[in-house]
Formats: C-alpha cells, sequence, structure tokens
C-alpha cells in the first residue's frame, strides 16, 4: 500500500514560511509610522494574510498566527510560549522586527493535523 | 472470529461532547494561575523572561492535568509595561473550529499588563 504523504510535503519549511510573514508585514504596512487609528486594521491584514499564504501551500497544517504591534515608548515587551505537541512533526517561528516608531512580535505555531 | 478489542483512541476522529475543549473552564484555570503568582507584583526588566516562561509553563503543566484527551496545547503569554504606549495583538487560526478552541485571559496591574 501506498504511503499516503511522504515526508517532504509534511514537513515544516521555516524559509517559506519566514518570506510568507515578511511579504504579509511590508504588504500592509509598509514603511508608515505608528497610527492609533489604523493600528486595528494592520494588524488584521498581516495576520489575515498569513493565514491565506500558508493555507494555500496545501499542507496538512493546523495554524496558529498572532501578531503583536506596539509603539515604541521605552516600555518593555516579553512574550513566551510553552506548548504540548509532538516534536517531531509540530513547530513554531518566531519573529521580531523593529523600526523607529514601532515594533512588531510574530508567533506562528503549526501542529500537524490528525 | 478476530477479537476487536482495540484501543478506542483509533476509530475516534472527534472528541465526544464531554470531552471537547471548553474555553470557560480553561479560563477559569488560567485566572487562578495568575492570581496566585501575580498578586502584588510590580514590573521588574530582569525577572520578567522568568516569570512569563514560569507562568506559560504552569499554565500548560495545570492544563495537561484537566481532562483534555489528545488535544495539543499552545500557550501564549505576554507581559508589558505599562506607560502609556499603544499596543495592539491580533491572532487567527487555521483549525477544525468544531474540536478546536482558545481561551484568552487579560490581566492588568498598576504597572503592567498581562494577556494570555
Amino acid at each position: 500500500m501506498e504511503e499516503y504523504q511522504t515526508g517532504d510535503e509534511v514537513a515544516f519549511v521555516v524559509d517559506e514560511v519566514n518570506s510568507i510573514i515578511k511579504e504579509s508585514v511590508e504588504g500592509a504596512i509598509g514603511g508608515s509610522t505608528y497610527q492609533h487609528s489604523r493600528v486595528n486594521q494592520w494588524t488584521n491584514s498581516i495576520v489575515e494574510q498569513c493565514l491565506g499564504q500558508l493555507s494555500k501551500l496545501d499542507k496538512p497544517f493546523k495554524y496558529i498566527v498572532t501578531c503583536i504591534i506596539m509603539q515604541k515608548n521605552g516600555a518593555g515587551l516579553q512574550t513566551a510560549s510553552s506548548c504540548f505537541w509532538d516534536n517531531a512533526t509540530d513547530g513554531n517561528l518566531t519573529n521580531s522586527v523593529a523600526d523607529v516608531m514601532k515594533t512588531y512580535n510574530f508567533a506562528l505555531f503549526s501542529c500537524l493535523k490528525m | 472470529m478476530a477479537s476487536t478489542e482495540t484501543n478506542a483512541s483509533c476509530y475516534l476522529i472527534r472528541p465526544n461532547y464531554q470531552h471537547k475543549f471548553k474555553s470557560s473552564l480553561v479560563k477559569e484555570c488560567i485566572r487562578e494561575i495568575l492570581r496566585e503568582h501575580l498578586t502584588g507584583l510590580q514590573y521588574e526588566p530582569e525577572q520578567i523572561p522568568a516569570l512569563s516562561r514560569t507562568l506559560a509553563d504552569c499554565i500548560k503543566d495545570r492544563l495537561k492535568g484537566v481532562e483534555l484527551e489528545r488535544y495539543k496545547l499552545v500557550v501564549q503569554v505576554v507581559i508589558g509595561e505599562q506607560r502609556g504606549e499603544g499596543l495592539k495583538m491580533a491572532a487567527r487560526c487555521f483549525w477544525d473550529s468544531d474540536t478546536d478552541s482558545y481561551a484568552r485571559t487579560f490581566h492588568e496591574c498598576v504597572y503592567d499588563f498581562i494577556s494570555f
């Protein structure tokens, strides 16, 4: 009986996902300054675009994408995550980008669909 | 005739109603842990990394004790200092909405805010 999926199709490719995230951020925000009235729209569009691209990869994964946009004014921000899953198949990716006025934090968690 | 006694979980692809993820229960669990760890605490930059990791691990371990059979768990903790900055957090999930769900809590102190 043939294997339903080979190992390659099921792997979580970090570079591919990283580039998807970068494109989503640049597409949604570009180089704009922090505007409180638009932050809502920005976070939503980044996250939706990311998820849309990830689902197009057509891999048997469930995804959770979070994005934090914070205005830079000297305050500290710490994020931590703890996961109970299968280390062989599941993975996460976090990314942090900072510019003059704001900081973006991304976390992407992916779990193999059972 | 072959024995039909096999592990029941091999045939269950969806949880029963009693075993589904219950947001309110999990939310209460998280609130309790917050109350235990955070009453009277102030924001101190050296201690916050360890605190956030401890909280995430604590919540994950407590949830493993609750009856969530065969569920994978992802716990995310965000701790920030309140200095009047603007902040927005968004999340989206690509999952099976029939079986999967989330619980979210927000805890605010004078000096910091904590989001789960």
